[in-house]
């Protein structure tokens, strides 16, 4: 690894060690076979023709499982399963109800409440361990104060959300279907396009999202990150095997891109570990002290699925961001028209 | 009047989801705990309505189906409707993305040419004749509810505190 990186890494690596101390026991807790799983075939520990463990297949990670655990569930990391489903039932009756209707929405919040549950593909369940949140370090299952460079980005992006939007390149990546979503990295549940897919060939891994139709392609045992000033949408990923486990590193974001408030400097984890022929544990550490004020680390159980996976050709007819960039010259007129008392 | 063509798997399905949705009743046995878990769940479309649409203009539609848009990210319905001066308008009602409606078992032969539909929505913030549906009405009462319950509002990762966008 270059020197440039060694202080960091003996930061990250001393945290990878606290923060797995802190997963295994969720983890294993995932990886528990209840009753439910006791007819599927144990895990072997199948390996590609070259030797190293095979985690190919589509993956589905959907959950309601929330990234972040809510305040006042402080003191509970795991629900009961009791109150398991009775947030499963909660959440899935909130998802398909009318808001407007049942809770009296503003028309303003209406509008920006898109859908029900009909048209998104959330899943109905918590992950399997019946955790309260995905992130499993720190303990409260928070994601970590920002640091003050961290706000001051944050500010700055927010004003500069508050007025309409001079063009796509005020928009965030996600509309301008470069980048993101739940693909991240790192790959987060959300609405829906819940499937990633890998693939495997001697020296390489690739990860293809649905989400964007979104494809890393990493390269295994490579050595060091590209030079500092080579930046990249994605980062620059760089695999490794540990045992059973795929780590993937990424480093050199661009910027452009951010996940909860991560830069540019933002140094990537990613685990990949198959625990049985139909469940891939993925877990991931986002260390930045650019951003925030300690490392974190989630866990996110995946479910073999048969797909397909589906294109996701986001350009296709994205009339979207045309959509609202006329909304937002619309809003422009409308100011200028108070402005001027000239009636549009 | 009758629905000159019918849909084929994806009004059964979702009657039977609303249908089970009615008998829902939660017991709420840590209340307060699961509401508020409720409240801070992120949830995240493409792009975000709110920009594109106005609350405003809100709207009710009656016309006939002249194609369905089956792209990405978002399908599209395009529906004429006519005034009562006899003038045709030429609508377009903004759906979910494609996978998802495959999975559900929406396909592109769901909602025909020909289909006669209501609109309930919010119209575009330029005044075009676009619309982003809340819900639509078959000829025969069916209604196929669009709205609302998860925000159109994307996240872009840069607040990690996002979540929902708070009523105006």
């Amino acid at each position: 690894m270059d020197h440039r990186y060694s202080g960091l890494a003996l930061v990250f690596v001393a945290t990878a060690i606290a923060s797995l101390v802190m997963v295994l026991p969720a983890a294993g807790q995932a990886l528990r076979v209840d009753d439910a799983n006791a007819t599927e075939p144990a895990w072997t520990g199948a390996r590609t023709p070259w030797g190293v463990p095979d985690l190919q297949g589509i993956w589905d990670f959907r959950t309601i499982t929330p990234l972040q655990r809510p305040d006042d569930l402080a003191d509970k990391s795991v629900f009961t399963l009791e109150e398991a489903a009775e947030y499963e039932a909660a959440r899935v009756a909130s998802l398909h109800k009318d808001q407007r209707v049942e809770d009296g929405l503003t028309p303003e919040t209406d509008v920006a409440n898109a859908y029900n549950h009909f048209w998104w593909d959330y899943g109905d369940t918590l992950v399997e361990d019946r955790r309260t949140s995905l992130i499993v370090d720190p303990p409260d299952g928070r994601i970590p104060l920002l640091t003050l460079d961290g706000q001051l980005r944050l500010d700055q992006r927010r004003e500069a959300r508050r007025r309409p939007a001079h063009g796509p390149e005020d928009r965030n990546v996600w509309e301008r279907c470069i980048v993101g979503g739940n693909a991240g990295p790192p790959i987060t549940p959300s609405a829906y396009n819940n499937n990633v897919q890998l693939f495997q060939a001697p020296g390489v891994v690739v990860i293809f999202n649905e989400m964007i139709h979104d494809a890393r392609i990493v390269p295994i045992d490579e050595g060091s990150h590209l030079p500092d000033n080579i930046r990249q949408w994605r980062g620059d990923p760089r695999g490794r095997w540990e045992g059973q486990t795929l780590v993937v590193e990424s480093t050199n974001f661009n910027g452009k891109t951010a996940f909860r408030g991560s830069g540019a400097d933002l140094h990537l984890e990613e685990r990949f570990t198959r625990v049985s022929i139909g469940r891939l544990l993925y877990q991931f550490t986002i260390d930045d002290p650019k951003s925030f004020t300690k490392p974190w680390s989630a866990v996110i159980p995946m479910k073999a699925t048969e797909g397909p996976i589906f294109e996701y050709a986001c350009h296709e007819g994205n009339y979207g961001m045309v959509n609202l960039l006329a909304g937002a010259r619309a809003q422009d007129a409308a100011a200028a028209a108070l402005t001027t008392g000239d009636p549009q | 009047m009758r629905i000159r063509q019918t849909t084929a798997v994806s009004y059964g399905r979702w009657q039977a989801e609303n249908c089970a949705m009615r008998r829902i009743r939660v017991v709420v046995g840590i209340g307060a705990s699961v509401l508020l878990m409720l409240s801070t769940v992120p949830v995240a479309a493409h792009h975000a309505f709110a920009a594109e649409f106005d609350a405003n203009r809100p709207l009710t539609l009656t016309g006939t189906v002249t194609k369905m848009e089956w792209i990405n990210p978002h399908a599209w319905i395009h529906v004429d409707v006519t005034r009562e001066d006899g003038t045709v308008e030429q609508w377009m009602i903004e759906g979910g993305t494609p996978n998802t409606l495959f999975r559900r078992g929406v396909t592109r032969d769901s909602l025909m040419p020909g289909t006669i539909i209501a609109v309930d929505g919010y119209q575009a913030k330029d005044g075009s004749f676009k619309a982003n549906g809340r819900s639509l009405t078959l000829e025969n009462g069916e209604q196929l509810f669009l709205g609302s319950s998860g925000t159109g509002a994307p996240r872009d990762g840069l607040d990690p505190q996002e979540r929902r966008r708070p009523p105006s």
